[in-house]
């Protein structure tokens, strides 16, 4: 995959991940594709996923509930429930894990901030438990060299790799 | 197991010393003396890092013989590192179609109308 330049690595500090990214669009552009159901559907997900939203209530205590189609024919469902929205600065929300949804409990924060014509975006995702995460990696666990993946993660703790 | 690994191990992890205590015994074994060695620590202070690690079930500590060996565990390292790696890349995947979207976006409407955006 392409990295893009505009992207720093994710950082790891405490419980939380964060990953920044500047964006070439006027903040309020860039709020209302996260917040408005028609320009979502169009972007949510890494190419080759299109989308269906089942639902998008955006208001704090709102439901999200959106079904990504994968390019592997497999559906993904998420659930999430919006906890604060505050135009054009802020949105919160939670993932709720369900039966049928991905089995992750963790709030997403991004924050909006205008860089003249620009938006720099943060994401913050902090973990409530991690019971569910186990769950999750467990699918998905890369039978790497424990050296790699200390280097992976040294590299996303720094900001660079260092192994 | 405690239900919020995840949060201790992170922490665990953001601590420098603590990696690279965790990258030498990623390469094998090693006792409290070997591993203060490159860090020019005291005895202390590195036991304090690895009760640290151990907590965060990071590495196991021998019982067997009187240096106490200390072993790299993987599997919370593992999960962490999935799970940051996946989010990396769902977010990475995003971001770049949310800019081409954006850039279409801004070029509809300024052929249009001529305005960025609308509110």
């Amino acid at each position: 995959m392409a990295a893009s330049a505009s992207t720093e690595r994710p950082t790891v500090s405490g419980r939380e991940i964060v990953l920044t990214r500047l964006l070439d669009a006027p903040r309020e552009l860039v709020f209302d594709a996260f917040t408005r159901p028609e320009h979502l559907k169009e972007w949510w997900g890494p190419e080759g996923f299109t989308n269906t939203i089942q639902e998008m209530d955006v208001r704090p205590g709102g439901d999200f509930r959106l079904v990504m189609h994968g390019p592997d024919g497999r559906d993904y469902r998420n659930h999430m429930v919006f906890v604060e929205v505050l135009r054009p600065e802020r949105i919160v929300f939670k993932h709720v894990p369900g039966p049928d949804t991905e089995p992750v409990s963790h709030e997403t924060t991004i924050l909006f901030v205008a860089r003249g014509a620009k938006t720099e975006l943060t994401m913050r995702l902090a973990f409530s438990t991690a019971g569910a995460l186990q769950k999750m990696v467990h699918d998905y666990r890369a039978d790497d060299g424990m050296v790699q993946t200390l280097g992976r993660l040294a590299g996303y703790v720094e900001g660079k790799t260092v192994l | 197991m405690t239900p919020d690994r995840l949060s201790t191990t992170l922490s665990a992890l953001a601590d420098p010393t603590r990696r690279a205590i965790l990258a030498r015994l990623a390469r094998g074994q090693a006792g409290v003396g070997a591993l203060a060695e490159p860090f020019a620590m005291s005895l202390p202070a590195v036991s304090k890092h690895l009760k640290v690690l151990e907590r965060a079930g990071l590495i196991t500590r021998g019982r067997e013989a009187q240096w106490r060996p200390c072993r790299l565990r993987a599997g919370p390292l593992r999960e962490v590192a999935d799970w940051v790696e996946r989010y990396r890349q769902f977010w990475e995947g995003s971001l770049d179609r949310l800019q081409d979207y954006l850039h279409a976006v801004q070029g509809k409407e300024k052929k249009k109308n001529g305005r960025q955006r609308k509110h």
